[in-house]
């Protein structure tokens, strides 16, 4: 396969398969390459960074009374 | 004092050691718990569970790996074993009374545009997200979110290297086919 011609479906695929794996890969480079050029696998790489993006800053503060139940519980206090 | 320092003393019963780790720790593990059952309640009973099994085998944690990332092998079990219990239990982002009661559609408008430009796109992801099954997002959170290799998300997880790749790549897979069926609508 010429990794320097690589199609829409084949930048998917690869990227499901293998993202931030052998990144300096002949493939993976001319997948960077045509991701710079596709709007659509730029459409799709974007929204799995944003998947992982939200899931990395969605963060729940912990409500006072549990961290409270937790040392209760642990026989622990607050110092 | 660091956290080896603070884990010898806590093994050695020094309560105010232990304390302190427990406190550096368990927002991550009641969020951690929080994203893979979404339902705050069992995040709170799993992350108890966690700091139980914690402290009662603290003695055992030998220091080879960060402290945090045994609690990962530890809340993975609980909530696992929360998931057999209680499937039907394990609820979505999307379960309209627990978003009004811990107004989780006003914490998103907290997260810069940049991340998240709209509500739609947040639909989208939190529900394909929603419909992988624990082992799955487990797998996706260790290795995806929390930037664990896949080495070490087997060695958490107590699956092997191809089992980890291969439910991240089929979690990956199934995202990928949901957010492209959500904007074919």
């Amino acid at each position: 396969m010429n990794p320097q011609k690589v199609t829409c479906k084949e930048v998917t695929d690869h990227i499901c398969k293998s993202l931030g794996e052998d990144l300096d890969s002949p493939r993976c480079l001319a997948i960077k390459e045509h991701l710079n050029s596709c709007p659509d696998c730029q459409n799709y790489f974007t929204s799995i960074e944003k998947t992982i993006d939200f899931y990395k800053k969605y963060n729940l503060e912990l409500p006072k009374e549990s961290h409270d139940k937790l040392m209760d519980l642990l026989n622990l206090t607050d110092e | 004092m660091n956290e080896k320092e603070l884990i010898e003393r806590a093994k050695n019963g020094d309560k105010s050691a232990l304390a302190k780790l427990v406190k550096e720790q368990e927002k991550t593990i009641y969020n951690f718990a929080f994203k893979i059952c979404r339902n705050p309640e069992q995040a709170e009973n799993i992350m108890q569970e966690t700091f139980l099994s914690m402290v009662k085998s603290l003695h055992q944690f030998d220091g080879n790996s960060k402290l945090t990332t045994w609690l990962y092998r530890i809340v993975t079990n609980h909530c696992l074993m929360a998931y057999r219990k209680k499937k039907n239990q394990f609820l979505s982002f999307d379960d309209e009374e627990i978003a009004a009661e811990h107004n989780i559609s006003n914490d998103w408008s907290a997260i810069p545009s940049n991340v998240i430009e709209n509500n739609e796109l947040k639909d989208i992801l939190d529900k394909a997200i929603s419909k992988l099954a624990p082992y799955y997002r487990i797998v996706f959170i260790l290795r995806d979110v929390n930037g664990y290799s896949t080495e070490e998300t087997g060695k958490i997880t107590n699956l092997s290297v191809p089992a980890v790749k291969s439910r991240l790549h089929r979690a990956r897979a199934f995202l990928r086919n949901e957010i492209n069926e959500a904007f074919k609508k």
